[in-house]
């Protein structure tokens, strides 16, 4: 396991979607329709965790997105624009909390649940490794699994940072 | 752990009611309503056509950064701030996205992302940097509360004030995903904890808020509207969107921000809660205020001003500061009867009294839950 010292957290288990032998699309997840977005960020989680230490109690889950998920957005926009109806699904992915919560209950993550855009996508991982520091050092996280979503082309990184700074 | 107190110096408010707390306040502590026929777009088709809206706004994403700009304007204000502080003061915004990226074409998507939205609403508003950009749905606005009064009160942060800015308008594209849903309240009425209620209704919410260290205030010569004295953040581990019926996370959350401020249940001398009206949600969360040994008196201002999805919990902050310092409890507006499923003291008619502490609650999507603790 490699471990990485940032701002006084240890990260462990980084992962990548795609990595070299992916599908062209995540594996669709029950519930989620229409966009890739929530299959990309739980594909790439569970490649995280499976190569991560431990998540401790509390573990939050921060989700950095600049645009969230825009196919989803646009399906429905499509919709209304054209008087179509929209499907009762769409609700239940209306926003990036959603996959957070298939992450919580799959996982036992029962820390903060925190969803933000990055100041520029260049930043999007010191920003939520920023904000899962906040969260730690204010005594509500016991750590964070901290995950980067883009689409289009659909894109994703993701580490578990934990306090301390040992090295190995 | 402790944290020390933030002070609460300054707040603009926006709702159906208008700009301004005068007529929200007012609604607020009598039970009035603001639910109406949705006149802003096209309804037909819907379930139910029925929301909380500003008379007067289009809802369209230029309405809504004036309104921040407009919020974060008056809060300053009343901080006392001059242009310069101001300039000086980050922003922490609490928002749903750009409300164009969704038709945007490709080559300006990332002209809408919501950090760059943030980012113009500062620079309209005349405000610092952008801090944070949260777009966790329901809990945006008390998290982000909640970040900025942890930066604050953390010495090594270096930030002695943070401006907090919330906001949602009652808009097409949401709208339609909360019909399809069929989670809408299917007699045009918000009823939290009552017996016979039947879901939520949206409404139009923005909000922003002053927050700054006691020692800054004091040194500005200041006194504090209200000081947030606790907050907390949890997660559920339980479903998608779904609440934990046991209400175990928001009783953690109620439990670590009355710990964080050195306080006990039987302190809490009134709880704005989340009580979006819905069957399920409200039975959580009534098990967790029971749970967490809260007994107060219990309200919820969605029953009046709607549910404001991202900005909700800023502008249910912004009544409750207000209520603290009036000694006047927000009426839970729409209440049929007890529900056995929700044993709590609701508050359904007019009432005065001196609570000196408040619990502002807020649950949202993926289990995500916050409690703020205010102190007159």
């Amino acid at each position: 396991m490699t471990i990485t010292i940032h701002s006084g957290l240890s990260l462990t288990g980084r992962a990548d979607w795609p990595e070299p032998g992916d599908p062209p699309e995540p594996p669709g997840i029950a519930g989620f329709v229409v966009s890739t977005f929530a299959p990309l960020v739980a594909a790439v989680a569970q490649r995280c965790l499976a190569r991560a230490a431990a998540p401790p109690p509390a573990t939050a889950i921060v989700i950095v997105t600049g645009c969230g998920d825009v196919a989803s957005a646009r399906h429905v926009a499509g919709a209304i624009d054209a008087g179509a109806r929209v499907g009762p699904l769409m609700f239940f992915q209306s926003v990036p909390n959603a996959v957070a919560g298939h992450l919580a209950a799959r996982y036992g993550l029962d820390g903060p649940v925190v969803c933000l855009s990055p100041a520029e996508p260049a930043a999007a991982l010191t920003d939520g490794l920023a904000e899962a520091a906040l969260l730690i050092a204010d005594g509500d996280a016991g750590g964070a699994l901290v995950i980067v979503a883009e689409q289009d082309p659909d894109h994703a990184y993701a580490v578990l940072a934990q306090p301390g700074g040992v090295g190995r | 752990m402790t944290s020390p107190a933030v002070a609460i110096s300054g707040y603009g408010v926006c709702t159906a009611f208008g700009r301004g707390a005068g007529d929200l306040l007012d609604a607020a502590w009598t039970g009035r309503p603001a639910f109406g026929p949705v006149g802003r777009f096209d309804v037909a088709g819907c379930r139910v056509p029925v929301a909380a809206t500003a008379p007067g706004l289009g809802g369209g994403p230029d309405d809504l950064r004036a309104e921040l700009v407009a919020a974060i304007t008056t809060a300053a204000a009343e901080a006392g701030l001059s242009a310069g502080e101001l300039a000086g003061t980050p922003l922490i915004l609490a928002v749903h996205g750009d409300p164009a990226l969704a038709r945007a074409s490709d080559d300006d998507r990332e002209a809408h992302r919501a950090s760059w939205y943030a980012a113009g609403v500062a620079a309209a508003a005349g405000t610092g940097a952008v801090l944070r950009t949260y777009t966790s749905a329901c809990v945006a606005a008390s998290t982000a509360v909640a970040a900025a009064a942890a930066m604050i009160s953390r010495s090594e942060a270096a930030i002695e004030r943070i401006v907090v800015a919330a906001g949602y308008l009652v808009e097409p594209d949401q709208f339609a995903i909360f019909d399809a849903g069929r989670v809408f309240a299917t007699d045009g009425s918000v009823r939290p904890f009552s017996a016979g209620r039947t879901g939520l209704l949206l409404g139009d919410g923005v909000a922003a808020v002053v927050l700054e260290s006691p020692a800054a205030l004091r040194r500005r010569g200041r006194e504090p509207l209200a000081r947030l004295r606790g907050w907390a953040r949890t997660g559920d581990a339980y479903h998608v969107c779904r609440a934990r019926p046991d209400g175990a996370g928001v009783s953690r959350a109620i439990g670590a921000a009355l710990t964080r401020g050195g306080l006990r249940p039987g302190d809490v001398g009134y709880v704005n809660a989340h009580g979006s009206g819905a069957r399920l949600g409200d039975r959580a969360e009534a098990n967790a205020l029971t749970d967490a040994g809260v007994r107060a008196p219990v309200s919820s201002t969605k029953s009046v001003h709607g549910q404001a999805l991202e900005a909700s919990g800023l502008v249910e902050l912004v009544i409750t500061v207000e209520s603290l310092r009036h000694g006047r409890f927000p009426v839970n507006a729409g209440y049929l009867g007890r529900d056995d499923d929700c044993p709590l003291d609701v508050v359904d008619a007019p009432r005065t009294g001196a609570p000196q502490y408040a619990l502002s609650l807020n649950s949202g999507f993926g289990g995500a839950n916050t409690a703020l603790l205010v102190a007159a």
